[in-house]
């Protein structure tokens, strides 16, 4: 085998399995393991600072693999993050010793991202303590390795609650806000990360830095929706709000087309403050939508449920009985649909966490369903981020390719505001570059049924999903890892570049995530 | 992976190799709470397990356990979590120190009387409420009094700490304590371990915790104020956690007050102990617990399902602190 040289710090093909792959040029990156040189001395100049430094297997394997289950990998070490000052004594001493730190917080991410192959695994969990809640200027400063649901439950307390934050409880804070974050209020409030008003981080030479838009605007810029090249943050001022129940409604469609036209009449005549697409395959396509008060549902009722084209639930259960009724060689599909709604439905309406029709932590509710119905030790969830004009085919186009690969499948989209103050933060991100307005995201979630795949088949999955992206000049949510491949292909050089010479004179000897994206 | 929607299969129980890492234990896991240790956590010890650790190589994590079973529950996999940590300490040369106590007690109950005639319910009370038999007796008589529940002569309460400590029970102590129950339609039991497992060893037999017995009489729930703040017994909940989950929510509803339960309405323990401090070998520490479920909360009273939690939250001393038995007497009460 012909095994191509890589200059280090950029991205070659991958060699391996190229006949796995379904007419593209194969460019998997699961990176090499770093071979360990000076690591003694270096966990002894660690030790000898009073920082813990983990090294049995026991420890080590916690952190073998992250949510995707597909990217394996072993830390030579784990340090549990205690205090900014200990994260810079980390980062300075692997600075000194060239020893590779890769920062896992949530440990959510499915392409590698936050395994380690080699070198330290930085675990920011171990600072997850709320500093302080300002209930009267709505803003909370806390540690950034707290998750999303463990801040949901101090701010409980104080009748408070998270702007924005994903459907998942165990995503960290800090995480988040290196890579996005969407939220059925998304559309309303823009991107998790667009929620920060301060932060501080520790940058990869181990200085602690505060930085917001307007103290030491440039680095505030690079960390969020940074991926994790530019610092390590350990705490953030976030806003807050008033805690309120939502109620919600769920129209049905049979067209995925007429579904997201719907979803973006909503979204920019903000006719809801919570809306997004949630499917089974492409034959129930359900628009939720779902209010703070009842006087925002009021006018929703009146002005705009007449003009959905989507059904009540019997409605459309009729009309989809009629429908397999007429096509009896889809009885499979059918079926599928009936048991599904069974026992999904039942799941999203649990009386615990209903009060007089109204959800009250909407997080629990979506994240206990996502973990119980969608999670396994393996996940692929490749991601389509577009303007509002490209959405629609892009959505069709990875829904051709999700037919192509699986039985059955969810797609979840959901609108993003931009804030166009934020235009810095959102270079080489998720958002992409076209997009005004709003940027729309749709997740293609295939359900594994029980089957196992090889992970070039996910691979190829993956690859499709996302060469629909470099097609139409779209963006992902998940380009690093295993799919930083596609960087150079959807950003082009001249972006990349720039952000690496950044990263190379913020970090000199590329220990920070270095894997990730570079 | 487990068995997934639409495909008409039942699930498995499930073992460590399912953990699929999600972290919904470590949100409430109260060790985790206190730590911020991953590796003292169910996921920990799972993870740990599937790249190939041995019992003795997490010795410390499962040893820190407290058996609240919070993490069963949330779990997504429906991992035996508890099952999965009695197994591992009962693989720890240190469950010997335990074994030696468990015989010490075994010995104990094979002297005591053979119990009186099972009645169609049955009381097992714990340690704590024996030694407060104000309070037992007052339970037996809400309960509807000795012609209605026995009060078990034999409580079990050996076999309780064998269970804790992951130590085998012999077959013929074993036989000796459910002889007792096997006529019994009903058995009530304050020990929400040993409850777990009564329901296993007794399938016919309706087992329910002491707190749920007690909070379903009119005379207690009446009592309950708005004010208060109602702790659940953890164990007992968890164990039982979709059909008590409603029962707790229709209390909640009618009495509105204040519950230990987190957003995701998971009992959170005021006393967590490890398996050494469960066995007396080190000092007990509640009070991050505690801290956590008062804070930020308006309360004026704490209702306890459990003596031992009183008795945590009555050293802390911030609050009056009454058991639900004590409800029924309470003459301040509105």
């Amino acid at each position: 085998m012909d095994i191509p040289l890589v200059e280090p710090g950029t991205v070659g093909p991958c060699p391996v399995a190229p006949d796995a792959l379904q007419g593209i040029k194969r460019q998997q990156t699961n990176p090499g393991r770093w071979n360990g040189p000076n690591w003694p001395e270096f966990a002894a100049a660690l030790r000898s600072q009073g920082v813990e430094l983990q090294e049995t297997n026991a420890a080590r394997a916690i952190f073998a693999t992250d949510a995707g289950g597909t990217a394996h990998g072993l830390p030579h070490g784990v340090v549990t993050a205690r205090s900014a000052a200990q994260v810079a004594q980390l980062l300075r001493t692997a600075q000194a010793f060239r020893v590779p730190v890769t920062v896992c917080g949530g440990g959510l991410t499915t392409e590698g991202e936050s395994v380690a192959f080699g070198g330290v695994l930085l675990d920011m969990s171990g600072m997850s303590h709320v500093i302080a809640i300002d209930a009267a200027a709505l803003t909370v400063r806390t540690e950034a390795g707290i998750f999303w649901h463990s801040l949901a439950e101090e701010l409980r307390r104080q009748d408070l609650d998270y702007l924005s934050a994903p459907l998942n409880l165990t995503s960290s804070v800090g995480g988040t806000l290196g890579v996005g974050g969407i939220d059925v209020n998304s559309a309303r409030l823009g991107c998790s990360a667009d929620q920060a008003l301060a932060l501080q981080v520790v940058t990869p030479t181990g200085d602690i830095v505060e930085c917001s838009d307007t103290h030491n605007a440039e680095l505030f810029q690079r960390v969020i929706l940074g991926y994790g090249q530019f610092g390590v943050i350990t705490e953030a001022t976030l806003r807050v709000r008033r805690y309120t129940p939502l109620r919600m409604h769920y129209f049905y469609y049979a067209s995925l087309r007429t579904a997201i036209e719907d979803l973006q009449v909503l979204d920019r005549n903000d006719a809801s403050d919570y809306s997004g697409i949630l499917t089974i395959m492409d034959c129930a396509v359900n628009v939720l939508v779902a209010f703070d008060s009842d006087e925002r549902e009021a006018a929703f009722m009146a002005d705009w449920r007449p003009r959905l084209r989507g059904h009540g639930e019997l409605s459309f259960g009729l009309r989809t009985l009629i429908h397999y009724i007429l096509r009896p060689w889809k009885l499979g599909e059918a079926w599928y649909l009936l048991q599904r709604k069974r026992e999904l439905f039942p799941e999203l309406q649990r009386s615990e966490y209903m009060h007089d029709g109204t959800m009250f932590d909407r997080s629990v509710v979506f994240s206990r369903a996502v973990w119980k119905f969608w999670g396994s030790r393996q996940m692929v969830i490749p991601d389509l981020a577009t303007s509002a004009e490209k959405f629609v085919e892009a959505v069709e186009r990875g829904n051709a390719v999700c037919r192509k690969y699986f039985a059955h499948y969810t797609l979840y989209l959901v609108g993003i505001r931009l804030r166009p103050e934020h235009r810095a933060h959102y270079e080489m991100s998720c958002i992409p570059p076209d997009a005004e307005g709003w940027a729309y995201g749709c997740e293609f979630e295939p359900m594994f049924d029980d089957r196992v795949y090889s992970r070039d088949y996910l691979q190829s999955f993956k690859n499709e999903i996302y060469d629909i992206g470099v097609d139409m000049g779209a963006s992902y949510y998940r380009f690093g890892g295993m799919m930083k491949g596609y960087i150079r292909r959807v950003f082009g050089d001249a972006v990349v570049d720039r952000q690496l010479a950044l990263k190379r004179a913020a970090d000199p000897a590329m220990i920070l995530n270095r894997h990730v994206i570079f | 992976m487990q068995p997934r929607l639409g495909n008409g299969t039942a699930r498995r129980p499930a073992d460590f190799t399912a953990c699929s890492g999600c972290g919904l234990c470590l949100l409430v896991c109260p060790v985790w709470r206190r730590t911020h240790d991953l590796g003292l956590t169910p996921l920990g010890r799972a993870k740990a397990l599937q790249y190939g650790a041995r019992a003795t190589d997490i010795a410390a994590s499962t040893e820190s356990c407290t058996l609240c079973a919070a993490c069963e529950p949330v779990c997504p996999e429906e991992i035996a979590l508890v099952a999965m940590t009695l197994d591992l300490r009962s693989r720890l040369p240190q469950a010997a120190a335990a074994q030696v106590r468990f015989a010490h007690e075994a010995s104990n109950a094979a002297t005591a009387p053979m119990p009186p005639p099972p009645a169609a319910a049955v009381l097992l009370p714990d340690r704590a409420l024996r030694e407060r038999p104000a309070t037992l007796a007052r339970v037996s008589a809400l309960l509807g009094g000795a012609s209605r529940i026995a009060l078990g002569a034999d409580d079990g309460a050996d076999i309780a700490l064998a269970l804790e400590a992951g130590v085998a029970i012999p077959a013929a102590r074993l036989e000796r304590f459910l002889q007792a129950l096997r006529r019994a339609t009903t058995i009530v039991a304050a020990d929400g371990l040993l409850l777990r497992h009564l329901r296993i060893w007794l399938p016919r037999a309706r087992s329910v915790g002491l707190g749920e017995a007690l909070s379903r009489l009119p005379a207690v729930r009446g009592r309950l104020r708005a004010s208060d703040l109602y702790v659940i017994e953890p164990r007992a909940y968890h164990a039982d956690y979709q059909r008590l989950v409603k029962h707790y929510d229709g209390l909640r509803a009618a009495a509105a007050c204040a519950f230990n339960l987190d957003l995701q309405r998971i009992a959170v323990p005021a006393t967590a102990r490890s398996l050494a401090q469960r066995l007396g070998l080190e000092a007990a520490d509640d009070g991050v617990q505690l801290r956590w479920i008062l804070h930020g909360r308006k309360i004026a009273r704490v209702v306890v399902e459990n003596l031992e939690d009183g008795a945590a939250f009555e050293q802390a001393g911030a609050l009056p602190v009454v058991h639900l038995a004590d409800l029924a007497d309470d003459g301040t009460s509105a």
